[in-house]
């Protein structure tokens, strides 16, 4: 009676879920790339609190987003670190997801149990998604608890909700990376072609895709005389350019949402500005502008997890 | 100064005339008795208010010390007179003999007196020497100054300025500084003195001559209409003149504007409308006419009004005004600052108005559509291609 009952509350699914977890946190791959978004992540707010007394006399409002935001100029901010540290949190947790169990021939035996196929894919995602959310929520949570240590104010429930948001966001960017390299280790049979490729990938949109895009607005810019609407046409190409990078998507989200006076994401016309009165945007307002980002990012992790999902529904599972 | 010069040379002028006429009479007088007094000029001319300074020799003939007492015996009536010596008020002084001394008799002039002739005689002891004087008064002494104004009423709104013009009529016989002093009728009255566009507190005017002095009133701005009377008073330690000017305040004007609840915040969509009742009121004592209502809204915003022009309002009573706000399409999220003004040639009433901008949820559902595409293409590849 009891025993049925319990294989009535655990689903298949669910064990494979678990075990995937307990997979990824065992392993030593998931402990360097902890250790190293941890002490980065510790390092920048170190700085940030260090800093955090000029930047408040600037500007007192969203004292806390301020934790996330400022830097002391010796490292990086909370938000650019998660941004460039992110995609490889996901990349390695998803580049041999498929691969390496296919070449030590352990897929073939999952099969072979009484589930359903696509069962392996989705746990994969599902268990990885979970350590992911675990793993910023406790970053987030840590860094918002030091923060009431040494200002000791709390958070007001706008900047805890903006956190809470901004933290959403930054699962949702890893899920996309984390989804591109599962992508990749359904499609390369071998785990070093995938960490490769996502790494390629995730390089050249950090790294290539801002000269590439110097190159092209050189070549494009209006030259001599301009009319305002082609120069704002012009600029409005490039930043759609830009934004087809979903770290410049990411960075615009978390921008808009841990600094809450951003009005817009495009640029500010001197109309737009007329009798306008800078002020910090209520919370929902700031989630319209990023709305856009967000669905970016969004469909984007759910258009690559559709790809690996019929590649890996299409491909063949053979015993070795 | 040169009045004063040419004064005094005329004063002289006529001494010496006079005193060479008399001279022979004195000299005869020195050798008849034992003291004698002498002075040069016996009968002199002066204006009103003049001050006379007598240089009296009280001499002794006689080979011994006289003591001689002096007095004024004749002197007319009201005049200011005194003996001084060595800085002394004297009545008595003691002469060595055959020797002169001498003493001053001042006599002050009154300022309000005849013209024509008086007599003043000084005598020593009782009448063994007389030195009779006349002072000729060339003109006559009037002492008054007068403060009028050709229009001493004027009527007004409230937050209208009243200039008074006033003529200040100097007819003593001296220059005068006069210090001017209006009264004011309530607090929060505002009066200014004006001379040649210069505010003053006293001014000088010289013998019969006139100076116009300016007057503006500015009453508070919340004064209640009434008649309102200002004396004004020009004086100083000799004479004093003094006018009452009247202000009547017809009516404040005065005009509210702002909403049915008083709130001045409203949320607005971009590129959307939003009504906003506007309550004008006429807070003031005076009827408005010709409410136009404008406004300066941010760039390509458009504000509309119905009725655009309210023709009249009473005092104490209010209209609304239905004023409709349409944002601009590419208006930021955030709060802008619309300026509502509704202005009556007499009065103006300004309101400024916070529009907070909400952007449109519009495209916040088409990426949750899409969102939505994506899962249900999914869905279909589950259902296509796992599960069988």
């Amino acid at each position: 009676m009891t025993e049925q009952k319990q294989e009535k509350t655990t689903h298949p699914f669910w064990v494979m879920v678990q075990k995937e977890m307990s997979d990824q946190i065992r392993s030593w791959r998931f402990l360097i790339l902890l250790a190293i978004i941890v002490l980065t992540c510790i390092g920048s707010i170190y700085g940030a609190l260090n800093n955090i007394r000029q930047a408040v006399s600037d500007d007192s409002d969203f004292i806390f987003l301020k934790l996330f935001t400022t830097s002391d100029g010796t490292l990086p901010s909370f938000f650019t670190f998660v941004n460039f540290l992110g995609p490889l949190l996901g990349i390695g947790l998803g580049f041999d997801a498929i691969n390496s169990e296919r070449n030590k021939g352990t897929l073939s035996r999952i099969m072979s149990q009484p589930i359903h196929r696509d069962s392996v894919l989705n746990a994969k995602f599902t268990a990885s998604i979970i350590v992911i959310a675990i793993l910023f929520f406790s970053l987030s949570f840590l860094v918002m608890g030091m923060g009431l240590i040494t200002l000791g104010i709390p958070p007001t429930p706008q900047e805890f909700w903006r956190v809470v948001f901004y933290t959403l966001v930054s699962i949702f960017y890893v899920a996309f990376w984390l989804n591109l390299s599962i992508l990749f280790s359904v499609r390369f049979r071998q785990p070093a072609t995938s960490a490769l490729s996502g790494i390629a990938v995730w390089l050249f949109f950090s790294v290539f895709y801002g000269m590439i895009l110097n190159l092209i607005a050189r070549a494009i810019a209006p030259s001599g005389q301009t009319t305002v609407d082609e120069y704002i046409r012009f600029q409005e190409l490039m930043l759609g350019l830009q934004r087809l990078s979903p770290s410049t998507l990411f960075g615009e989200a978390t921008t808009t949402l841990l600094m809450p006076s951003v009005p817009t994401l495009g640029f500010l016309t001197q109309e737009q500005a007329y009798r306008y009165i800078p002020s910090p945007l209520p919370i929902s307002q700031s989630l319209i502008l990023v709305w856009p980002q967000l669905t970016g990012m969004v469909a984007a992790t759910l258009i690559c997890f559709a790809v690996s999902y019929v590649l890996f529904m299409r491909q063949e599972i053979r015993s070795r | 100064m040169t009045t004063w010069m040419k004064k005094h040379i005329q004063l002289i002028v006529s001494i010496v005339l006079i005193g060479s006429i008399l001279t022979a009479f004195n000299a005869h007088e020195v050798h008849a008795q034992d003291i004698s007094l002498h002075t040069t000029y016996t009968e002199l001319s002066v204006p009103p208010g003049e001050n006379i300074r007598y240089s009296v020799d009280v001499i002794n003939n006689t080979s011994a010390i006289r003591n001689v007492r002096l007095d004024v015996t004749e002197a007319p009536e009201g005049w200011e007179w005194s003996l001084r010596s060595g800085g002394w008020d004297i009545q008595q002084i003691s002469v060595k003999p055959n020797e002169s001394w001498s003493i001053n008799l001042e006599v002050d002039v009154p300022l309000q007196i005849e013209r024509g002739s008086y007599r003043f005689v000084l005598s020593a002891n009782g009448g063994e020497a007389t030195l009779p004087l006349v002072i000729n008064v060339t003109e006559e002494g009037s002492f008054q100054s007068e403060l009028s104004s050709n229009q001493p009423n004027m009527e007004g709104h409230a937050d209208s300025n009243f200039n008074f013009s006033l003529e200040l009529r100097n007819r003593t016989a001296e220059e005068q500084l006069y210090a001017l002093r209006a009264g004011v009728p309530d607090r929060g009255w505002d009066l200014r003195f004006v001379v040649d566009g210069q505010r003053v507190t006293s001014v000088q005017v010289e013998p019969n001559a006139t100076q116009t002095v300016r007057l503006e009133v500015t009453p508070p701005p919340q004064v209640e209409a009434g008649t309102y009377k200002i004396p004004v008073q020009a004086s100083n330690n000799n004479t004093t003149a003094e006018t009452e000017l009247e202000v009547v305040i017809t009516g404040t004007y005065d005009m509210e504007l702002t909403t049915q609840n008083e709130v001045l915040s409203y949320d607005i969509r971009a590129g959307k409308e939003r009504n906003i009742d506007l309550v004008i009121r006429n807070t003031g004592t005076a009827e408005i006419n010709d409410i136009e209502l404008s406004s300066s809204p941010p760039a390509n915003w458009e504000v509309t009004f119905e009725p655009n022009r309210i023709s009249t309002l009473a005092p104490g009573e209010s209209t609304t005004v239905q004023a409709t706000i349409k944002s601009a399409e590419k208006s930021l999220p955030g709060d802008y600052v619309t300026t509502i003004t509704a202005s009556a040639p007499e009065v103006k009433a300004e309101q400024q108005f916070r529009m907070t901008v909400e952007t449109s949820v519009l495209w916040g559902w088409i990426g949750v559509l899409i969102i939505l595409a994506v899962l249900g293409g999914i869905y279909y590849l589950i259902r296509t291609y796992g599960r069988r």
